[in-house]
């Protein structure tokens, strides 16, 4: 207590009662919705996930009975289908997030400190870029499916440079193993092809996404740049005008002025994005649910996907709520480490991070993290 | 040479639904075999003929506006309360509530969906617009994001405020929420845009057919199976159906995004 | 001057609060009366294919209700398989509702479903259809209407490649004579989906299958389905034959649509696609080959099941009784074009369709994937496996899916 009194921005000691009173009514409305619709829900699937439910009846029902860590350890320890299954969504989803977060982050930026300088049609590109954000993921799915059929638009675009497309949709190859098979290696080595992880062979680890993916993988950052420009849209009209003339005093470039002024003042912004971005990505459902079903060979399989259906499909409630817990467990996981890389790198004295010299609009990044309890 | 690269992406943004338009007036025959072509031969509305007559759409309509609207007023107002709670108010558990929001996102959805719709059923607001609406009230993400922005805008109005002796609500009310604009207009796109595009809630909370929304409605639509052809036409003219309102209001307000706090208009 | 906190300003910090919480509660009593069941009411969930079948389930039940004075409520589903779930979970499901034969056993396993041996007309139903859906002795549904697989032909590339009526092959070697005839121009004798579903026929017409008679040991990797997947191999190694992903389209409705094959395995379903989307392309159904053993072709059924809490099983039997009555199915055939499930129906409706005469006769020597639960897990990797086949030892993936399978029949 200490610790935060001295960060708060009241000076009387006696308002803090008044603050905590306050700050829970504010909060009130938040925590009960959330707590009667999704907490209370959450609870009821964690106590599916170690028992075995068939989803016949109240899951509270006296036919349910509790199983330990069975279903968690059908995942994880026992070679079997279920886990060979698990063990290739997490493959096809890690290589989603490895691709789509840093690149829809990227280009998110880069779209919203465009729009940021051009002076005419402001609103046109604003829109313009949103645009594909706005259609629900049912309708870009048909969207792409359409685009990306291999008779589609897409191949008969690229036909016109004299490529021929891949079959998108229907190419299982992995992208790695393309590339490395146009360097001649067709063969994994012996320690590569026995190897097992999660049920699923080292080699097939190194597959990165399939050809299929990749058309998820470009459908998610043309979805979602639109939404997290806004986002930094939002955070680029904080950052002062005077910051940027003392910058081009000094006489720093464009990159520079970008690098060391821009990017701190937006690092909340940043770590946004990001979060949103790992918990987005981690949780795709709807489009391989509208799209693939997880074909061609499993390539777009992802946890949540294969979550729903155990549950829905095969009534294997408990492997199904225990898949998500797992993939709940990486998003956390992810989510620190982000915020552990996105922690303001210059060590500035504790004193003068809060002080009244502080820039206008620079928000600390330990403060987030301190206020989310993760440092 | 920034317009050179807005123009190159707004190319690359547009395209696709310019196909999209162009396709829902082909038939279907045309669609599979002329992907690519802008100019549908022949033309033909019986997309939309499809959509207006034989289906419930005005229903639709008017059930994904009532449920939206009430949505996205809501949740902007109860985000932003909790969000500024989060970022300026001081008090123990304020830590702990802030990593539950979080934490509360990254529980994947689909493993709610039946826990959800026992909830919704033993309150007794199954199958009614409350048990459409009220748990969208509020999501973590905006409050997330009302957070994290509160916490990049100054603290130094707020503190003469409280000099002058406002009360807490009124500091929020006539101070941090006009300030705040930018995310507040973000806030409300992305509720508007959430909601109208909302598909499992609606499912886990609803069955009459009068309580259809267009994602529903347009879903069991295009849910054909392989015996009803590709019908890339439908499918395509409800998406480009349902997406132009939430565009239309987006270019509406997408200009406050900018005319906002402070005078930071750079135009 | 010094901040202090008074009650009102308490107050007017409490007031937006409260008065969101009042609305939602003043909402959830006003708009919020419960579902209600009546006594004398059927709930019927339906996962309809479109308008027309919609519209010919309202009529259906409109009728019977008609005819009985007990309402049926009729849904239609956004998502089938959740809003069954629902049901289960919350002890309401409808009483009535749609069911896939690859489905039924996983809701016998969790005891969703009352058995259907007492319906009336219970004999009226092909005996390969009751058999799909059979559990340990007991029918679980009542089969609406089925698909079966045949062999579709492009008559203008039969023609062009000198090939008539005569011609149509009756055997596996003629099989693939007409294939490697048929695969000139840039276009492939033979495609069909890597998939069990499709190419599982090899398998039956040379006396294999995925289980044992009595259905308790897995005989995928059997000499005979070796057997099988060798002489595909050896079509598509020929180059007569490709698979679907070969060809990079998604079906092989959508290769022989788009003319990259003469020749596809399919079922009758591919007639919406082929008016809807390629209405110039002319073709023709014929019966698939006989194999060395026998004729064979797997089959699809949809049915109608009851749920084990309905309150009113007795009503709810009637009705399927009338959903299943040869006129009603008549009628769907008519408005939608499936095929029958019952014997009586047979003749009327092949003066309707002639043309698919051959997808009918297959309800003789048709086989269904055998009903045990989570069956299609291990018939998905099957597929999975088989997107391989052109470059793999037939006898891996089988050996791979038969520890498989018979790891869930125990």
């Amino acid at each position: 207590m200490e610790r935060i009194a001295r960060r708060s921005w009241l000076p009387e000691p006696g308002i803090r009662g008044h603050q905590a009173a306050a700050g829970w009514l504010f909060l009130s409305p938040v925590i009960i919705i959330l707590g009667l619709f999704l907490i209370v829900p959450i609870v009821m699937a964690a106590w599916v996930s170690v028992s075995d439910w068939t989803g016949n009846g109240s899951p509270f029902g006296s036919n349910v009975h509790f199983v330990g860590l069975d279903n968690y350890r059908q995942l994880l320890t026992t070679p079997s289908l279920d886990q060979s299954n698990f063990g290739t969504a997490l493959r096809n989803n890690f290589y989603y997030v490895l691709l789509v977060v840093p690149i829809q982050t990227a280009v998110s930026l880069f779209l919203a400190v465009l729009v940021t300088r051009a002076l005419k049609f402001v609103g046109f590109f604003r829109t313009a870029f949103y645009f594909p954000s706005v259609t629900s993921s049912v309708a870009i799915t048909v969207l792409f499916l359409f685009l990306f059929n291999p008779q589609g638009a897409i191949n008969k675009l690229l036909s016109y440079v004299g490529v021929t497309g891949p079959s998108w949709f229907y190419d299982p190859r992995g992208l790695f193993h393309v590339i490395l098979g146009q360097l001649g290696v067709h063969q994994p080595p012996a320690s590569l092809a026995n190897g097992m992880f999660l049920g699923v062979t080292y080699w097939d680890w190194l597959a990165g996404p399939s050809i299929a993916m990749c058309v998820f993988i470009i459908m998610a950052i043309f979805t979602t740049s639109g939404t997290f420009m806004l986002i930094f849209l939002a955070a680029l009209q904080g950052v002062d005008d005077s910051v940027y003339e003392a910058a081009a005093l000094d006489g720093a470039t464009e990159w520079t002025k970008f690098r060391y002024v821009t990017v701190p003042m937006i690092r909340p912004a940043i770590f946004t994005v990001v979060t949103l971005g790992l918990i987005g990505t981690w949780q795709v459902f709807d489009q391989i649910y509208v799209g693939t079903k997880g074909t061609p060979a499993n390539t777009t399989l992802t946890p949540a996907f294969l979550s729903f259906n155990a549950s829905f499909n095969n009534n294997e409630w408990g492997v199904g709520a225990a898949i998500a817990f797992i993939l709940f467990g990486i998003i956390v996981l992810f989510t620190i480490v982000t915020r552990l890389t996105t922690r303001n790198p210059e060590r500035v004295p504790r004193r003068r991070r809060f002080g009244p010299t502080q820039p206008l609009g620079t928000p600390d990044a330990s403060r987030v993290a301190s206020a989310g309890g993760l440092e | 040479m920034t317009y050179a690269f807005l123009l190159v992406l707004t190319v690359v943004f547009l395209f696709p639904f310019v196909i999209a338009i162009a396709t829902s007036f082909k038939t279907d025959p045309n669609a599979t075999a002329n992907p690519l072509g802008l100019r549908p031969s022949p033309t033909t509305t019986a997309a939309y003929h499809t959509l207006f007559h034989s289906q419930d759409f005005p229903t639709w309509i008017k059930n994904s506006l009532i449920v939206t609207l009430c949505v996205t007023f809501v949740r902007v107002f109860l985000d932003s309360l909790a969000g500024y709670a989060l970022a300026r108010l001081r008090f123990r558990g304020r830590g702990a509530a802030f990593a539950t929001v979080i934490a509360v996102m990254a529980v994947p959805g689909v493993v709610l969906l039946i826990p959800k719709f026992l909830i919704i059923r033993q309150l007794g607001i199954y199958d009614t617009y409350s048990g459409m609406i009220i748990p969208l009230f509020v999501d973590a993400a905006g409050v997330f994001i009302m957070k994290n922005f509160f916490e990049s805008i100054p603290v130094s109005v707020e503190e003469s405020a409280r000099i002058d002796g406002a009360s807490l609500f009124r500091i929020f009310w006539s101070i941090v929420l006009p300030m705040a604009r930018p995310a507040l207009v973000t806030l409300f796109i992305l509720a508007f845009q959430g909601s109208w595009n909302e598909l499992p809630q609606f499912i886990v909370s609803a069955q009459s057919t009068s309580l259809f929304t267009l994602t529903k409605g347009v879903a069991q639509l295009a849910s054909g199976e392989l015996g009803a052809g590709n019908r890339f036409p439908l499918k395509l003219a409800a998406s480009v159906l349902m997406t132009i309102p939430v565009a239309v209001l987006f270019f509406i307000f997408q200009r406050r995004i900018m005319n906002a706090s402070a005078g930071a208009v750079k135009e | 001057m010094k901040f202090h906190w008074k009650t009102g300003n308490r107050w007017r910090l409490a007031l937006p609060v409260i008065v969101i919480c009042a609305c939602a509660v003043a909402a959830g009593t006003a708009f919020g009366a419960p579902a209600k069941s009546h006594a004398n009411e059927l709930t019927m969930l339906v996962g309809s294919s479109g308008p027309a079948e919609t519209n010919a389930v309202n009529v259906a039940a409109a009728a019977w209700s008609k005819k009985t004075g007990i309402k049926v409520n009729v849904i239609i589903a956004s998502d089938e398989g959740q809003q069954l779930a629902q049901g289960f979970a919350s002890g309401n499901p409808p009483d009535v509702f749609n069911l896939g034969n690859d489905q039924v056993a996983t809701y016998v396993a969790a005891g969703d479903l009352a058995p259907l041996d007492n319906l009336k007309n219970v004999k009226a139903f092909y005996p390969s259809l009751r058999a799909a859906y059979t559990v340990k002795g007991h029918l679980y549904a009542a089969p609406k209407d089925f698909s079966t697989l045949g062999l579709v032909i492009n008559t203008a590339s039969w023609k062009a490649a000198g090939l008539t009526a005569k011609s149509y092959p009756k055997t596996w070697p003629q099989l693939a004579s007409v294939a490697k005839k048929l695969t000139r121009n840039g276009q492939v004798g033979l495609c069909t989906n890597p998939e069990f579903h499709r190419l599982g026929v090899f398998m039956i017409e040379n006396g294999g299958w995925l289980v044992s008679k009595n259905g308790k040991t897995a005989t995928v990797n059997s000499a005979a389905n070796v057997q099988a997947f060798n002489f595909v191999k050896t079509m598509l190694g020929a180059g007569s034959m490709k698979l679907t992903n070969q060809l990079g389209v998604g079906w092989g409705g959508e290769g022989f649509g788009k003319q990259m094959c003469a020749m596809t395995i399919e079922g009758n379903w591919i007639a919406g696609a082929m008016k809807n989307d390629y209405p110039s392309v002319g073709y023709r159904v014929v019966q698939l080959p006989h194999g060395p053993k026998s004729l064979g072709t797997l089959q699809y059924d949809g049915g109608w099941s009851l749920a084990a809490a309905s309150k009113d099983k007795a009503d709810a039997m009637s009705l399927i009784t009338f959903l299943t009555s040869p006129g009603v199915e008549l009628g769907n055939a008519k408005a939608f074009g499936v095929m029958p499930s019952v014997i009586s129906a047979k003749k009327k409706w092949l003066k309707l369709y002639p043309q698919w005469a051959s997808f009918l006769s297959g309800a003789d020597y048709s086989k269904s994937i055998p009903p045990v639960d989570k069956i299609t897990t291990v018939l998905g990797d099957f597929n999975t496996q088989l997107q391989a086949l052109p470059t793999t030892n037939p006898k891996t993936i089988l050996d791979r899916v038969n520890s498989e399978l018979q790891a869930i029949l125990g």
